[in-house]
């Protein structure tokens, strides 16, 4: 019990987040990088991009998903130590977006994970994705009540 | 341009007979040659004689219903010289170029992954692009195939092992990607070492392959231009920009001067933010992460200029077919030549710290070497081919929007090693500040946009631009209705990519990040 609440409280104080990219056209990446940089400076929040899906609480999905990354983005989340939270960026990754209904598309990241926090957008600002990420921690924060 | 033209019609002439070849123009003013199938090597080869730096663009495929036609588009003298041929497409099958032109590999694995055309004698004619879960007779782009919906489940998941011989000498076999620190986007890396150097590289691409090509024809003109600008988030204006120049070329429709110098604007703004993001990156992967940050901070200031211009800070969204969508005010132009003067005194900084700074130079000089003639033979295109000493740029040999009217330099060094490769990108930033605010200054008034036709007459054109990676090419094919009969689309990545393998092999495992950046991959572009 002790051991769960120090998880929760770590989890809401410094969550550690995976990008992966199961399709995109590289515009929500290349936000999510800007996130990192000094301008936006996510780290402020505590948030720490982690490369293994072993360490990371939180997984940002950016774009459509793929029939060739689908297999690889349902592994990762399986790898992830739970509870693990799904964040969906951008409108392909919410939808499908402009791709929806192409051959090798599937849809959003929903077809495949169970998605927390959808941020839309085509990309969504980095301002957008920063509210998408504290109101993914407020939900946490939320659940520490239950 | 003509005697260029007459040059390799002279070379074709003195090598094939009279009676096996047909002359037609190719839209814009590009030689063309109709052939048959058995004779497309030969008019290659006599093609690839006119100069040492011809190669290969790419091939386009096209279903005809009962044939296919197969378009080898072939760069040399700064143009672009077609051969094209018919094979029925009841046994698609031709003999394979690859062997002659080892950067034709891709290209042909390509169109036999979307039409089935069999490739004789080709190295490695493993799966390419479609999903491991592909039924094999399935190919998307036949004008007859049904599409499977997205809950259509395909059982027979296979992972392919596209690593050909392991010849007893591999001590292990390292999987870079689909999901790596060391990579930004999905794709496959299979590199098998030996103690810690590098001996084989297999790519395997098609992570982010969303069927664009095939979607195109099922989309009106209008449409398609918002849909081939997310193909790359980062090169987004590149792409449209090559998609309405071809169509314009079909439709034969002048865009007014300022429309062409915003775009000019346009693109060079997205290659500034295109070169500092590589940069940047760069330094992230050889561990220089304050450098990173460093770069990303003052990549900020072109963002800024990119919204204030475009409305958009990614995604620009300002081409449309006929000129752009969106003016540049008189009053955001003191804003830009703020902006511009002060990402000039940082790509300086950056610039002379490439030449000073020990921790870049160790970390990149003679690290991932590309010879001249491998680039040629890879068909190695933008700042790397020009990192190998190859002049190409397709601004200065066949230029569009405004660049006839821009003054412009072309940038080329001699080492061809990934600090090159990052040099050759800092000369460009500086050089493309100055074609910014040469722009601002002389733009013309007028008109930004005409209005054209929606429905698009039955003609076919290609339309290459130089995007921030290097050569784009598009070849469009319109049927007499609004929507486009076939949509090629050849990223400068997908060419590059090829030369991954030459450079990394016999290098240091831990200098594959670094090698491997410097062509700036982009795998969105390269997987469409």
């Amino acid at each position: 019990m002790c051991a769960s609440k120090i998880v929760r409280w770590a989890e809401r104080r410094s969550p550690w987040v995976l990008h992966f990219n199961s399709g995109s056209c590289n515009g929500c990446d290349i936000e999510i990088a800007a996130l990192l940089t000094p301008k936006y400076d996510i780290y402020r929040l505590g948030v720490q991009l982690e490369p293994s899906p072993r360490h990371a609480d939180v997984l940002l999905v950016t774009g459509v998903v793929t029939r060739q990354a689908a297999e690889r983005l349902k592994r990762i989340y399986e790898q992830m130590a739970k509870p693990a939270f799904v964040v969906a960026i951008g409108a392909c990754g919410c939808t499908g977006g402009v791709f929806a209904g192409n051959y090798p598309v599937l849809g959003g990241a929903d077809k495949v994970i169970p998605v927390d926090v959808y941020i839309p957008g085509c990309p969504p600002r980095p301002e957008a994705i920063i509210d998408g990420v504290v109101k993914l921690l407020k939900k946490l924060e939320a659940s520490k009540n239950e | 341009m003509s005697d260029v033209n007459d040059r390799i019609l002279s070379a074709v002439k003195e090598n094939i007979p009279q009676d096996k070849f047909s002359i037609e123009v190719l839209k814009p003013d590009s030689l063309a040659f109709r052939t048959s199938s058995d004779m497309v090597i030969p008019t290659i080869k006599a093609i690839l004689t006119t100069s040492d730096d011809a190669t290969l663009s790419t091939i386009s495929s096209v279903d005809l219903t009962d044939r296919f036609e197969l378009l080898y588009h072939l760069r040399t003298l700064g143009t672009i010289a077609t051969v094209r041929c018919e094979i029925p497409s009841a046994d698609p099958r031709i003999t394979s170029i690859t062997p002659f032109i080892p950067g034709a590999n891709f290209a042909e694995r390509e169109a036999a992954d979307f039409l089935g055309i069999v490739f004789e004698k080709h190295p490695d004619p493993s799966r390419l692009i479609v999903p491991d879960a592909w039924p094999k007779d399935l190919y998307p782009l036949r004008k007859s195939a049904e599409m499977p919906t997205p809950d259509t489940v395909f059982e027979d998941i296979t992972v392919q092992e596209t690593s050909a011989n392991t010849n007893g000498t591999i001590r292990m076999k390292i999987v870079i990607g689909p999901q790596h620190p060391a990579l930004l986007e999905p794709e496959r890396f299979t590199v098998d070492v030996d103690g810690e150097t590098v001996t084989k590289v297999v790519p395997r691409i098609g992570y982010c392959h969303r069927g664009v090509e095939k979607a195109a024809e099922s989309r009106d003109y209008m449409k398609d231009v918002y849909m081939v600008e997310r193909i790359c988030g980062i090169c987004n204006s590149c792409h449209s920009t090559t998609f309405c120049q071809a169509v314009e070329t079909i439709l034969e429709t002048d865009v007014p001067a300022r429309g062409r110098f915003i775009r000019t604007i346009v693109l060079e703004l997205n290659r500034i933010q295109s070169h500092l993001l590589l940069i940047g990156h760069a330094g992230h992967e050889i561990g220089y992460d304050t450098f990173f940050q460093y770069v990303w901070r003052d990549r900020e200031i072109v963002m800024d200029l990119i919204e204030r211009v475009t409305g958009n800070r990614v995604i620009s969204s300002i081409l449309a077919i006929g000129g752009v969508r969106r003016d540049i005010k008189e009053s955001s132009i003191p804003t830009i030549k703020d902006g511009l003067s002060k990402l000039r005194t940082r790509s300086e900084f950056y610039r002379n710290m490439l030449d000073e700074d020990l921790t870049l130079k160790m970390r990149t000089e003679n690290v991932g070497v590309l010879s001249r003639k491998d680039a040629v033979a890879m068909c190695a295109v933008g700042p790397v081919a020009r990192a190998s000493g190859i002049e190409t740029d397709v601004r200065l040999e066949a230029p569009y929007a405004a660049y006839d009217e821009v003054p412009f330099k072309i940038i080329t060094r001699d080492e061809g090693d990934s600090w090159a490769r990052i040099r050759v990108r800092a000369d460009e930033l500086l050089n493309s500040i100055e074609m910014i605010e040469y722009a601002i200054d002389n733009l013309p008034d007028g008109d930004i946009r005409v209005r054209t036709p929606r429905r698009v007459p039955e003609a076919e054109a290609i339309n290459r631009v130089e995007a921030p990676r290097g050569e784009l090419f598009y070849y469009v094919k319109g049927n007499g209705t609004q929507f486009p009969e076939r949509v090629k689309i050849r990223t400068p990545t997908l060419t590059n990519l090829q030369s991954v393998p030459r450079l990394t092999e016999g290098g240091n495992v831990a200098d594959f990040p670094i090698a491997f950046a410097s062509i700036d991959p982009c795998f969105s572009c390269t997987d469409r």
